[in-house]
């Protein structure tokens, strides 16, 4: 079982959004990292089949997804970026709707919701109407949409916004769970949540991938890079002008500082152990 | 049909689409039939200047008008007529107004129509024949009215060859003399109620359906339904199968209503009056009951054929607003250009969706198509559902297309 895709270009005019990538993606996590209009988007709903590449193609077991159709819908499952719902519908009869619209059979589609609704804690407010929601129950309602079907292809448009720490950490453990023997791939600006659970990271700028591979193979990479420099409160803010200030700590009246460089910032900084948001700060830092 | 069932619902749960309902049923069965049978139409008035000055008592004002009605015969015939005629003339001599003040503007329409070389012109109120003229000159009625026809189809142009013979043809199917009884019933039914029905649907269908399909994209709802199985072709056909629905139901409410205050208020009296005693010189034989029929399946056809343009024009645009603007147009917008056009474009703007008249059964307009003379009724009932269904294959075509836009 692998999702695949070929030289996938994406323009919109004269703007490239996403610029010829290419990857082979097999069971696991994957995490899309990248800052905004980085092309994460964009190259998910071609992964979707929901928008038309300019150039390239997307493949599913070696077929040409276009030509599949319904079939591989069959076995895809999205939640795509500000998820929209109808408001007046209530929770239970929303993943109804979604449920018909995927071919569920009949006599399974309420055994499945109440599954999903105990999944993502909201058996208790099944009844209620979404326009109540609050943003991170809406998100739990789209993330039990996208599992309906049980796809083998979960695609997860940014999935953790709106949602609390807690609510966070309980989908973190539900997709890693989830994953098993099946495709998923999540986007986020949440370095934490792709870095807690992702199998393989890839991060995207400019519409290309700029780097690929497992989170520690990845954080190796920034090592070296990484420096911690304790400076008068004073200075702390000229050291923030002129480097990549990853973390800001005041200790009495002196303030350390987590610095992104590739050179040693200054003869009093000492290396630190890299983290994934100092890899992502590394190749975003100035976006960010 | 479990997902019309869904998509029907989830039409229904809008508070716009309740709200919407609720506002159509009160304008057309509360405020234009219950409140005008029983005070702004017939009940009895002493304040000429404005209908809110009537008293409400149009019910049992309209038992005596019927029964005035019912006593001068089961037929109009010229010494019906007389009668008439002499007992407007007694009340008006004894100042009572309000008791004859119905069959007044029925009986002057007649007099203005058949009699008009019985006009005084020195009269103070020279128009108002029924005060002053003599009854047993009130003679040959059906002879003129013969005349009458002849010469308004010479004038509007239709007084010979085949559109003529076609039109005489049906005037003489018409059964003489008339069943009578109380006519302004059923004139306020067919005239009034019934006539505006088709054009009060058009905004309330317009504001229902509009966002129909634009509104997935306003929602942000279309992403997830691209990605469904059962996708975008099956769901645009639910969402038109539920398009129609709700134009039924919004159309048998408002019907369902109408037809209960109409029991309530007229009965069932005059049923079978030919159309005729309401519009003396109309050609179609039929009664008032099967212009009745004809009125309400005309708003029904028009409305389904009206949500079908509207589906089209909803698929098109991704804005819901623009989509109720294009929808409010294509109802509005011809009837508003249709007076600077001329004739025969304002006819084919007739042909639209809720833009034309169900009352061109009382006229003798004509489409004239490839040889052929057609009594407009005809077309203005089926060519509107027409380009509705016309419509709907194109709105799936183009909503399904976008999928990938």
């Amino acid at each position: 079982m692998d999702l695949s895709f070929d030289r996938l270009t994406k323009h919109y005019g004269g703007k490239i959004a996403v610029d010829r990538v290419s990857a082979t993606l097999t069971p696991g996590v994957y995490g899309l990292l990248g800052a905004n209009g980085a092309g994460k988007t964009t190259l998910m709903r071609m992964l979707c089949g929901i928008l038309e590449p300019t150039s390239g193609e997307v493949f599913w077991d070696g077929k040409e997804v276009t030509g599949l159709g319904a079939a591989y819908r069959n076995v895809l499952g999205y939640l795509p970026q500000d998820f929209g719902c109808y408001p007046h519908y209530t929770a239970a009869e929303f993943l109804s709707y979604i449920a018909v619209l995927k071919g569920l059979p009949r006599d399974t589609v309420q055994r499945r919701i109440r599954e999903l609704l105990d999944t993502v804690g909201l058996r208790g407010a099944a009844g209620k109407k979404l326009r109540t929601f609050s943003g991170g129950m809406k998100q739990r309602v789209g993330i039990a949409q996208a599992l309906l079907n049980d796809p083998q292809v979960l695609i997860l448009d940014e999935p953790t916004s709106g949602l609390d720490p807690k609510e966070r950490v309980h989908l973190r453990n539900l997709l890693a769970d989830y994953a098993g023997d099946r495709i998923v791939i999540l986007s986020t600006h949440i370095v934490s949540d792709v870095e807690a659970i992702a199998d393989e990271v890839l991060m995207m700028k400019a519409g290309s991938f700029i780097l690929r591979g497992a989170v520690p193979e990845l954080v190796r990479q920034a090592e070296g890079k990484v420096w911690e420099l304790t400076v008068p409160a004073a200075r702390a803010r000229a050291w923030q002008a002129r480097a990549t200030v990853a973390n800001f700590r005041h200790e009495g009246d002196r303030v350390v500082l987590r610095i992104i460089s590739d050179e040693r910032p200054g003869s009093q900084a000492v290396p630190c152990r890299p983290t994934m948001e100092d890899l992502y700060l590394y190749h975003f830092g100035e976006e960010a | 049909m479990e997902l019309f069932r869904l998509e029907h619902k989830k039409l229904w749960r809008k508070t716009s689409v309740r709200i919407s309902v609720l506002l159509c049923f009160a304008y057309v069965v509360i405020f234009g039939g219950v409140l005008s049978y029983q005070w702004f139409e017939f009940g009895s008035s002493h304040d000429v200047t404005s209908a809110f000055g009537n008293n409400f008592d149009g019910y049992a004002m309209i038992r005596s008008y019927q029964a005035r009605a019912d006593s001068y015969g089961a037929y109009l015939t010229d010494g019906a007529l007389q009668r008439m005629v002499r007992d407007i003339q007694q009340d008006n001599d004894r100042g009572i107004y309000w008791q004859n003040a119905d069959s007044r503007s029925t009986v002057s329409g007649y007099l203005s129509q058949l009699y008009p070389e019985l006009e005084d012109a020195d009269n103070a109120y020279p128009t108002l024949m029924e005060y002053y003229v003599d009854s047993a000159r009130l003679t040959d009625f059906y002879g003129r009215r013969q005349a009458a026809l002849e010469q308004f189809l010479h004038l509007q142009g239709q007084g010979t060859g085949e559109e003529r013979a076609m039109l005489l043809a049906m005037n003489g199917k018409v059964d003489e003399p008339f069943r009578y009884g109380w006519v302004r019933g059923w004139q306020f039914v067919l005239g009034n109620s019934l006539a505006d029905l088709g054009v009060i649907m058009a905004l309330f269908l317009a504001v229902v359906l509009a966002p129909t399909f634009s509104g997935e994209w306003h929602s942000n709802t279309a992403p997830l339904l691209l990605t469904t199985d059962g996708g975008w072709r099956r769901l645009a056909r639910v969402k038109v199968l539920s398009g129609l629905a709700f134009a039924i139901e919004l159309f048998a409410l408002l019907a369902a209503g109408g037809v209960a205050a109409q029991l309530v208020y007229l009965g069932t009296a005059g049923w079978d009056m030919p159309i005729q005693t309401m519009k003396l010189l109309a050609v179609a034989p039929m009664n008032m009951l099967q212009a009745e029929i004809y009125e309400y399946a005309f708003a029904l056809l028009g409305a389904i054929g009206f949500t079908g343009v509207v589906m089209l024009l909803s698929a098109l645009v991704k804005s819901n607003v623009l989509a109720l603007l294009l929808s409010l147009a294509a109802a509005y917008g011809p009837m508003m250009i249709a007076q600077y056009l001329p004739y025969g474009l304002q006819s084919a703007l007739g042909l639209l969706p809720l833009v034309g008249s169900g009352t061109d059964i009382f006229r003798t307009n004509t489409f004239h198509i490839f040889g052929k003379y057609i009594w407009s009724p005809y077309l203005l009932i089926t060519v509107p559902v027409l380009i509705g269904l016309i419509c709907i294959p194109f709105a799936v075509m183009k909503w399904s297309r976008r999928q990938r836009a």
